[in-house]
Parts: structure tokens; C-alpha cells; sequence
């Protein structure tokens, strides 16, 4: 058994090995698929607050130090100060997989566009553990985030769910 | 000492991601390709565990075992001799949790343990073998016999 503690550096390896077969996205997708099982009906029924509640246990669970809090009725925002999940891929003798941290937004955004929620994702260097996600119930203010957004980031460091005009 | 110092919070549902994972990589690439990955986590995660086996030296690799299944919830039944270590786990909590979460487990389930432990075993004095007593029970086995 893989200790729960030691996964990271398991999925570490296996993104090192699907990354030298241009594999990486086809498994974020099955990924995406598995954690249906644990959000999606949660998400679609219950909207943001699902997503709030959701990540109330992450946070617990994985030890994050992220902040999760609504900014208006139809925002969430999640504020990752240091994710525990590429800290352990760091801190780790197997060495890095350069691509670590796409796998978060590989995953939600599949997830985030099934339950109708629009994502802001901006991922804040490869190999620096924070990031920031802004999650919308409604298309516009979401849309609005994006663009302001880009006015201090490059689109590299942007991801969304949904197509800008 | 372990290199990897873990003493938080668990998050168990990550067996799930795993089993996942385990059957994408099989499915996908094929089973030898998974037993490199998993051999190849083995070695290069668990480098200093492996250093210390090639020196003879099993201390980390018990206190491994011992604490990562204890933080696990497992029950299991760790015997140290001179030259073998045995290692019982009553009931794999991996397996456990899979059930707990409605999962059927991967029949590559037990891969993480064989060639994880034979990763961390290799170019080592020891050898690692794994002893299948019913479905979510076994002994792993540590053997002080080979040449480095």
C-alpha cells in the first residue's frame, strides 16, 4: 500500500511518465471523472456553497493552507497561501515533475463546466505552491474577472472553463 | 529517522485516486509499464530508505511500515529478526477505504505493495517478497540474502 501521506509523490510519478507520452491530458479527464463521484451531485444541487463545503474537508484533510471565502453571492474565492500537494512533490528525493500543478486545473475544469460553475484559475509559477481560483455561478462577473486579471498576468498563467470573447 | 516527516492530517480518499490510477496506467500503457512506475517510486521516493537497506541498515524501513500503517488505522503485527522482517497487515486499509467509498478495488491493488518494496530493495542486500493470506491480508516479507 502507498501510504494516503505518500500519494503526491506516487501521482508524481505517474505525470513523469504520462508527460513523456503527451499522456498528461487524457488523464487529468479520468481523473475529473473520478472525482464525480465524490462533488458533481453536490456541486450541480448545491451551487458555490457545495464547492465551499467541499473544500471545508480538503483543507482539513490535506492540511492547506488556503483561505475559502464568498466575495459577493455569486463568487467564491479559494486562496491557496501553500498547497500541501506540491510542497510533497517538492520536498521529495524522486525530484519534481515540472507539470505538477496543471494537473488541479486539469481536473476541476472538466468537473467545474458539468455542474455549470465558470472558474478563474490563476496559477502563480510551476513551481511555486500557491494559486488563486475565483469560481462564479453566473458567466459575466466571471468574464469580468478574467479581463481584469490580464491586465497584471500573462494568459499562461490563466485558466478558465469557458470561452473568452 | 524517516526522511519524509508526516504527522497531520490524512486524507484516505486519495486511495481512490490511486486505484484510479492503478487501473488508467494498466488499462492504458499495460501492467509492466504500472510495475515501472510503481518500482521506480519505490527506489527514487524512497531513496534513503534504500540507502540505508544497501548498507544494511533496516531502521527506516521499519519505522516506516510501523508508522504509516499506524497512522492508517491498520492492524498489523511487525516481527524484526536478524535477517528478516515480516510484516502482517490484518486488513490493507487501502483496500478498506476503497470499500468504504463504494470502490471496487483495482486488481492491481496489491502491485503499490510488491514493487514499491522491491524498488526500495533494489541494489540492496535485501530482498522483498509479499505473501497473500485472503484478499486484503498479507505479510510482507524483508529478506537480508543478496549481494549488493
Amino acid at each position: 500500500m502507498i501510504p494516503s501521506d505518500h500519494f503526491v509523490r506516487f501521482y508524481n510519478e505517474v505525470f513523469k511518465f504520462l508527460d513523456e507520452k503527451s499522456g498528461l491530458e487524457d488523464y487529468y479527464r479520468e481523473i475529473s471523472r473520478h472525482q464525480e463521484k465524490h462533488c458533481l451531485e453536490n456541486f450541480k444541487k448545491n451551487g458555490l456553497q457545495g464547492v465551499y463545503d467541499y473544500y471545508k474537508t480538503i483543507i482539513k484533510e490535506e492540511n492547506c493552507e488556503c483561505v475559502s471565502e464568498f466575495a459577493g453571492k455569486h463568487c467564491l474565492v479559494l486562496k491557496m497561501t501553500k498547497c500541501p500537494s506540491l510542497s510533497k512533490a517538492m520536498d521529495n528525493d524522486a525530484g519534481m515533475c515540472q507539470k505538477y500543478c496543471l494537473h488541479c486545473p486539469g481536473w476541476t475544469i472538466p468537473l467545474y463546466t458539468k455542474a455549470g460553475l465558470y472558474q478563474v484559475y490563476d496559477i502563480m509559477g510551476l513551481d511555486n505552491p500557491q494559486c488563486c481560483e475565483w469560481l462564479y455561478d453566473e458567466i459575466e462577473p466571471a468574464r469580468a474577472k478574467y479581463c481584469e486579471l490580464l491586465k497584471t498576468r500573462s494568459v499562461d498563467q490563466l485558466q478558465t472553463n469557458f470561452h473568452e470573447k | 529517522m524517516l526522511r519524509y516527516q508526516e504527522d497531520k492530517e490524512l486524507h484516505k480518499d486519495f486511495h481512490g485516486t490511486t486505484n484510479t490510477s492503478l487501473n488508467y496506467i494498466a488499462d492504458k500503457y499495460g501492467v509492466e509499464a504500472l510495475k515501472t512506475i510503481l518500482r521506480k517510486t519505490g527506489h527514487d521516493v524512497y531513496k534513503s530508505i534504500r540507502e540505508k537497506l544497501a548498507k544494511g541498515d533496516a531502521s527506516e524501513l521499519i519505522e516506516h511500515l510501523n508508522w504509516f500503517f499506524y497512522r492508517e488505522g491498520a492492524e498489523f503485527k511487525l516481527t524484526v529478526g536478524k535477517d528478516e522482517i515480516n510484516f502482517e497487515v490484518m486488513e490493507c486499509p487501502a483496500i478498506r477505504h476503497l470499500k468504504k467509498l463504494g470502490l471496487e478495488p483495482s486488481p492491481h491493488v496489491c502491485l503499490q505493495t510488491t514493487e514499491v518494496n522491491a524498488g526500495m530493495c533494489e541494489g540492496t542486500p535485501w530482498e522483498s517478497s509479499v505473501e497473500m493470506k485472503g484478499p486484503a491480508h498479507c505479510v510482507q516479507i524483508f529478506k537480508l540474502e543478496k549481494k549488493s
